[in-house]
């Protein structure tokens, strides 16, 4: 009987349906697609982040004092420590393997440089040995492609970059300039004894310190330096989480519960400690610069992020309440001629209740696909990549579209059932 | 009599009214609070960026074919920018570096600069011992973290620093840990470097924190490098492009969310106002009977609908500050200014969508007055 009379319903008046049922899908669609999106925005904020550059700069435990203004170091090649350029493809092993980004071994050597354009000017300079796009194999048989392509993406040159293993280079804007160097010229080195001729294959403009120096394959550099496999700094950029109090104890003072918690988790001190775990000598240490703003704006825009979920979470719940309130209101002359024929008041409510939670479910799936489709173009559009699904969004929506007709139909119900039927039905 | 009839209706229908109005106000409420922070977020979000430190650097021109090392500014540099210094330059420092040799003979960097405005602009710093907040301070100095290990100073010791034949006795009055390559430097006003390199009145580079967007930041940069003619004026690509980027992208996620919300509120007040005016049916049917022409029966409850609108506006946009101006300091820590332009802007949304709510009414005009009043 209770299940006929709530088919009928259905059956019978679609219409008056329609308008809760469009709230319900509308206001269940941006809930989910809100929280889809704001559940993916750290992650996706923080591959952002990486646009500003490493965050971790891995040196020599040993080393002398670097002699660097801006970053690049000054230091004359037969004074600190060097480390194994071999060594490199262990960072791919770590436990966070997958949120190291890339990473740029560095070694810079001061030289003398002539330009075949004014053969008799000699001027003393840098040269930066680096890798620009190069391959190196992980202990594992694979290969990871990086260098300052990934780590250094706001470097820009004109012409193009040196190809791994050819004997060419960059040269710095500035120094460019100063000495008039175009990016056909070729360019001699020296360093101590060793001599070496480069091509220049474009002109290197970074902001930074690079614009005064000559930009070459690392492989050059080392040949010059007389240091073959080897490198002096690291910079690694990596994904990683905003630091929190827990974050900021020491690992050495942790239970061993809270050090797996630690380990496991992609603070900046957790994959620092893991980067000196597999490459022994080493000192890996944060670039808080780079990974304090991060951190920083990290939690102001998720923060920020959750509260418009919020806002957005409150408008469905507003407008669903709102829509379910008036169909129950609507329906007053209904109520009245189930009172007259004898029907109790909690019948009453409970086939109201039953007919709006049947219509939350089909509304909320139906809410719930239309929110996977636009939190997958939402995120296309802003991030270029789509959002993760997450299928535990559903029953969350589906309990939420529940609670929140049922919310907006029980105090109209209330009101409903206290009304006298004989008024209702005279019309009044 | 229009305006009695109105009175009359608000009047006698306060209950349905008072419920219509508080989803408007919410509404109202939700949208004003939301635009309020889509205008205010930006410019906060900069103001974040600016943790990041110096984002211009002022340095000497690259003058073509001179060759050598890289020129040195004079200090009239410095009042220049000072006297162009406007609000949105959160901190100047001029910076002189000096490759100073310890007693022991090993050399390390000497960073010349204005220790106030670098606390300014280094909030990722952090310090053991005391910061020296006075530009005349020329006895102390701050040492890196690294320069402290190597050297094993602690705040209280002493340093001395020679080059080419001068020296300078220094006490550290502070360890700071940057966590980048200042941590292999040593600090002190800008007279202890110029004294002891012998370049009085000289800097090297003067690095800016310019709070903005990039094409502000980069306007500020074009008009500086114009008063400052010979100069080489330009903002730090590494922090400009980042922040450029990001910004653009938190700045769509923000919009497209606010957009999604006005969409379902105003539907939530659509629902409402449709609602309302079913509910007026019989009343249509009333004054149609009683002979009233259907253009000032519809005139009538279009005019309700909008002083509904309108109130409902208003009131929301008082709410809206007060939730924006919440979000603000839970968020940023800094109260949302309210914009004035808000509020007309949340009151015609509303007006718009309570008119839209009250189009239902138009099909009551071929309705008949007896069925209606036969309440069928």
């Amino acid at each position: 009987m209770f299940f006929r009379v709530v088919g009928e319903s259905f059956a019978r008046n679609p219409r008056r349906k329609l308008l809760m049922a469009a709230a319900l899908v509308l206001g269940m669609a941006v809930a989910t697609a809100t929280l889809t999106v704001v559940l993916d925005v750290g992650d996706r904020l923080a591959l952002e982040f990486r646009s500003l550059g490493a965050n971790l700069l891995v040196t020599a435990q040993s080393d002398s004092l670097p002699l660097e203004i801006g970053g690049v170091d000054y230091r004359p090649v037969d004074e600190g420590a060097y480390l194994p350029e071999a060594e490199l493809g262990k960072l791919r092993t770590i436990f966070w393997r997958l949120n190291v980004v890339g990473f740029s071994p560095f070694l810079e050597v001061p030289v003398e440089f002539r330009t075949h354009a004014r053969a008799m000017t000699v001027s003393r300079g840098t040269l930066i040995g680096t890798w620009f796009e190069h391959d190196v194999p992980v202990p594992d048989g694979t290969s990871f492609t990086t260098g300052t392509r990934i780590t250094h993406p706001w470097w820009r040159v004109d012409g193009r970059w040196p190809a791994e293993g050819a004997r060419e280079c960059v040269v710095g804007v500035a120094l460019a300039q100063r000495l008039g160097i175009r990016k056909t010229n070729s360019l001699a080195l020296r360093a101590g004894d060793s001599d070496v001729s480069l091509q220049v294959t474009g002109i290197l403009s970074t902001g930074g310190p690079e614009d005064e120096a000559v930009v070459a394959p690392l492989a050059i550099a080392q040949s010059l330096a007389g240091r073959p496999g080897q490198y002096r700094r690291l910079l690694v950029s990596a994904l990683t989480k905003p630091e929190d109090e827990f974050a900021k104890r020491d690992p050495s003072a942790m239970t061993p519960v809270e050090y797996d918690r630690w380990y496991c988790t992609p603070y900046i001190s957790a994959i620092a400690y893991q980067i000196r775990e597999v490459l022994p000598g080493v000192e890996a240490r944060a670039i808080r610069r780079v990974a304090e703003s991060e951190g920083h704006i990290l939690t102001r825009v998720s923060g920020l992020m959750w509260l418009v979920t919020l806002a957005a979470l409150l408008a469905a719940t507003l407008a669903v309440g709102a829509a379910s309130a008036t169909t129950v209101l609507e329906r007053s002359s209904e109520v009245g001629l189930m009172k007259a024929l004898g029907a109790p008041g909690w019948t009453i409510s409970l086939f109201f209740l039953a007919e709006q939670i049947l219509i939350a479910f089909v509304g909320g799936i139906a809410g719930f696909g239309i929110g996977v489709l636009l939190a997958r173009f939402l995120g296309q559009s802003v991030f270029g990549i789509p959002p993760t699904l997450r299928l535990i969004l559903l029953p969350v929506v589906l309990v939420l579209a529940t609670l929140v007709a049922l919310l907006g139909s029980l105090l109209p119900l209330r009101r409903v059932a206290s009304l006298q039927p004989a008024p209702i039905l005279r019309g009044e | 009599m229009f305006w009695r009839l109105l009175w009359q209706l608000l009047r006698a229908s306060r209950g349905r009214l008072a419920v219509a109005l508080v989803a408007v106000v919410a509404g109202a409420a939700v949208c004003s609070a939301l635009v309020n922070l889509h205008l205010d977020a930006e410019r906060k979000l900069t103001r974040e960026f600016r943790t990041l430190g110096a984002n211009v650097v002022v340095s000497p021109a690259r003058a073509a074919g001179t060759g050598g090392e890289a020129p040195l500014l004079d200090t009239s540099v410095l009042d220049k920018i000072a006297s162009s210094r406007g609000p949105e330059v959160v901190a100047a420092a001029p910076y002189l570096y000096v490759v100073a040799r310890t007693t022991d003979g090993r050399s390390l960097i000497l960073a010349g600069t204005w220790l106030d405005e670098v606390q300014r602009m280094s909030s990722w710093w952090t310090l053991q011992g005391d910061w020296i907040s006075s530009r005349d301070d020329l006895a102390r100095c701050l040492v890196g973290r690294a320069v402290a290990r190597q050297f094993s100073l602690v705040p209280g010791r002493e340093l001395v620093l020679r080059y080419a034949g001068r020296s300078v006795r220094l006490i550290v009055a502070g360890v700071v840990n940057v966590g980048g390559t200042e941590d292999n430097q040593v600090f002190v006003n800008l007279p202890v470097a110029q004294q002891l390199a012998g370049l009085e009145g000289r800097i090297g580079v003067v690095q800016m924190s310019v709070t903005g967007s990039a094409a502000q930041v980069e306007q500020m940069a074009r008009r500086l490098a114009a008063a400052l003619p010979g100069l080489d004026v330009r903002p730090i690509r590494q922090i400009a492009d980042a922040e450029g980027q990001l910004l653009s992208r938190i700045r769509v996620l923000i919009f497209a969310t606010v957009v999604l919300i006005l969409a379902l509120t105003a539907l939530c007040v659509l629902a409402t106002m449709a609602a309302l005016a079913m509910e007026r049916r019989r009343d249509v049917g009333l004054m149609k009977a009683l002979g009233g022409s259907m253009n000032r029966v519809i005139r009538l409850f279009l005019t309700e609908a909008a002083i509904l609108g309108v109130v409902g506006g208003a009131l929301g946009w008082v709410g809206g500050v007060f939730l924006s101006g919440w979000i603000g300091r839970s968020v940023f820590g800094s109260a949302i200014s309210p914009r004035a332009e808000v509020l007309p802007l949340t009151v015609a949304l509303m007006f718009g969508v309570a008119l839209a709510g009250a189009l239902p009414l138009r099909l009551l005009g071929h309705v008949r007055p007896a069925v209606i009043l036969r309440g069928e």
